[in-house]
């Protein structure tokens, strides 16, 4: 094809100039998008200034601060490692929550027509942009003391029957019933519930192209060999999608890291998290960008922490398969 | 398992379904209080939201020049960079496509902050532009993959023959791998478009109470209580939504968008 081509090329041509557009390009990107990330980096090494804004420095005490508390040595507090705590608690409840629930969900939606699955993604699609602000303030009337759950659990007579098998005693145990009614704000139960519907539509489409690429047929020889559906999905779809299906929880986990309206409409302000004392320091009555951008720095090790474990697993189990 | 299957995906579509439609019902009631079901039913919340309310109609308005120039600006950054992996496959190419993905990637919530010292040093922080420049950035993810997508799907042999018949780059560009890609381009567009439409960390950072976007004032007025109007956004939002991917459906490939094997119908 290109013998005819190359007998018009002069001998002495000279080498093609190399265009300039893709460094400029590899600028901008870097300058839009890892910029921020770095000057979020920096600044945690800043100092507050009392009474004022903050000043550039090299000081290790914001992280310091993180793990031991200001006034250590002559005083401990583990608060911030508290709230690390709770946030990787509530994403990686909540990410297996949404990948468990999802991967059925998503592998019967693969073996639909291709129109109804077409159908099926523009519904997904649509509840996924719905912002979190929405969402939250749905299952907040949905879970309110006053209205929606807890008022059906009342009218159908179901709170009366809670409490005459004695289930009830149990829910109040678990923070889940006030002395008249099941009672769901605020409780660790409704924050993992709303971060895992959060995600839950992001869980299927991360799944999805896996599983539509699952080939039918050895589903089929296997049911033709006479193994039941349970035996069939444990011992031949599972296998197939175990790498995307960590990769997707891993995803997932990360992304809920940072919930924020979630965390503060339904959890308990003593189970508050991360990314909520990262608002507080940098935007709330605190005023601490060091501080704030430290703890972001902490949040976003922790993901790449648990991204590497991730990655880790699976190129240890790809290893032994 | 017949019947098993069919029904755990109807429950997993209303439980996915039950926030909205009481968000949506909300909409209805009569009064200023948020009632579900609604009490006296009525649209007078549309009209407060649309025409009467200044203050929802200015949100709506800004979220709707963040989320079109944000879409746009981000197709137009993820245009070269899907161009020059395809065409080179080169390890630089790789890396600039992982950088511009990693925002998208990462916890929305240190992107957020770190845009917020970005522009408070640029000078920019509180401004429209900003918001517009960072939500491009926050999505540039979506158009890269979707033209990714459809770069891919170009069959090389159109190329070839393009290129045994004279065609330069420029023309091979124009006639054949712009209009292959063109839904891929909408869809990534449309994509980037509805998140940016409902974003809401980054705007919390980046617009530092210079303005509002809808879902911003939302999250304002939370403070005191919901009121029906809010839901009037709620549904505003869903329904284009619906419209954006249904329409994406309808002219595009939307499993094969979705990652989906081309080859099975």
């Amino acid at each position: 094809m290109t013998a005819a081509l190359d007998l018009d090329t002069p001998a002495t041509a000279p080498a093609p100039k190399k265009p300039v557009w893709p460094w400029a390009l590899t600028g901008l990107i870097l300058f839009l998008c890892v910029v921020p990330f770095i000057l979020v980096l920096a600044i945690s090494f800043g100092h507050k200034i009392e009474g004022a804004g903050w000043e550039w420095s090299f000081t290790l005490a914001n992280y310091k601060r993180f793990f031991v508390g200001a006034m250590w040595p002559e005083d401990v507090t583990f608060l911030y490692l508290q709230q690390l705590y709770w946030s990787l608690r509530y994403a990686i409840v909540a990410s297996i929550l949404a990948v468990v629930t999802a991967l059925p969900f998503t592998y019967l939606m693969t073996r639909l027509p291709r129109r109804a699955q077409a159908r099926w993604l523009v519904f997904l699609l649509a509840s996924l942009s719905l912002s979190e602000v929405f969402i939250v303030m749905g299952w907040d009337i949905l879970l309110s003391n006053n209205s929606g759950l807890p008022k059906l659990f009342q009218i159908t007579g179901l709170t009366d029957w809670l409490k005459a098998v004695g289930w009830f005693d149990t829910l109040r145990d678990w923070g889940l019933a006030s002395p008249r009614n099941v009672k769901f704000k605020t409780s660790e139960l409704a924050t993992v519930l709303c971060m895992s519907y959060l995600v839950w539509p992001y869980a299927v489409i991360l799944l999805y192209p896996a599983l539509s690429r699952l080939d039918p047929s050895l589903s089929e020889a296997a049911r033709t060999m006479g193994a039941g559906p349970w035996t069939v999905a444990r011992t031949v779809v599972l296998p197939s999608v175990r790498l995307p299906l960590i990769g997707a929880t891993l995803l997932l986990f990360v992304f809920l890291l940072g919930t924020y309206v979630s965390v503060t409409v339904f959890a308990d302000p003593a189970k508050h998290t991360t990314a909520i004392a990262i608002y507080e320091a940098v935007r709330g009555a605190n005023l601490d960008a060091p501080f704030g951008a430290a703890q972001a720095v902490i949040l976003l090790l922790t993901a790449a922490l648990f991204l590497w474990l991730g990655q880790k697993l699976t190129t240890k189990r790809e290893g032994k398969a | 398992m017949r019947i098993i299957g069919p029904l755990f995906m109807g429950l997993s579509a209303f439980f996915l379904s039950l926030p909205i439609i009481v968000v949506s019902a909300a909409a209805l009631n009569g009064g200023r209080t948020m009632f579900f079901p609604p009490k006296d039913p009525s649209l007078a919340r549309f009209v407060e939201f649309f025409v009467s309310e200044s203050v929802w109609r200015t949100a709506l308005w800004h979220s709707m020049i963040v989320a079109f120039g944000s879409a746009g600006l981000a197709v137009l950054l993820a245009w070269p960079i899907a161009y020059w992996l395809w065409s080179t496959g080169s390890k630089l190419s790789k890396t600039v496509a992982a950088l511009g993905s990693m925002p998208f990637a990462l916890p929305p919530i240190v992107f957020g902050v770190g845009l917020g010292f970005f522009w408070a040093f640029l000078g920019g922080l509180g401004t429209i532009w900003a918001g517009i420049v960072s939500q491009a950035a926050l999505f540039l993810a979506l158009p890269l993959v979707t033209i990714s997508i459809g770069l891919q799907s170009i069959d090389r042999a159109h190329l070839d023959a393009a290129a045994t018949m004279g065609a330069t780059e420029k023309v091979t560009f124009r006639t054949i791998i712009l209009p292959q890609t063109l839904p891929y381009t909408a869809s990534g567009f449309f994509f980037a478009l509805v998140l940016s439409f409902n974003e809401f960390i980054v705007m919390f950072f980046v617009s530092a109470s210079s303005y509002s976007t809808v879902t911003l004032q939302i999250f304002n007025s939370l403070r005191n209580g919901y009121t029906p109007t809010m839901a009037v956004a709620a549904i505003t939002f869903i329904t284009v939504s619906l419209l954006v991917f249904s329409a994406v459906a309808r002219w595009g490939d939307l499993p094969r968008l979705m990652g989906a094997d081309q080859s099975r119908t």
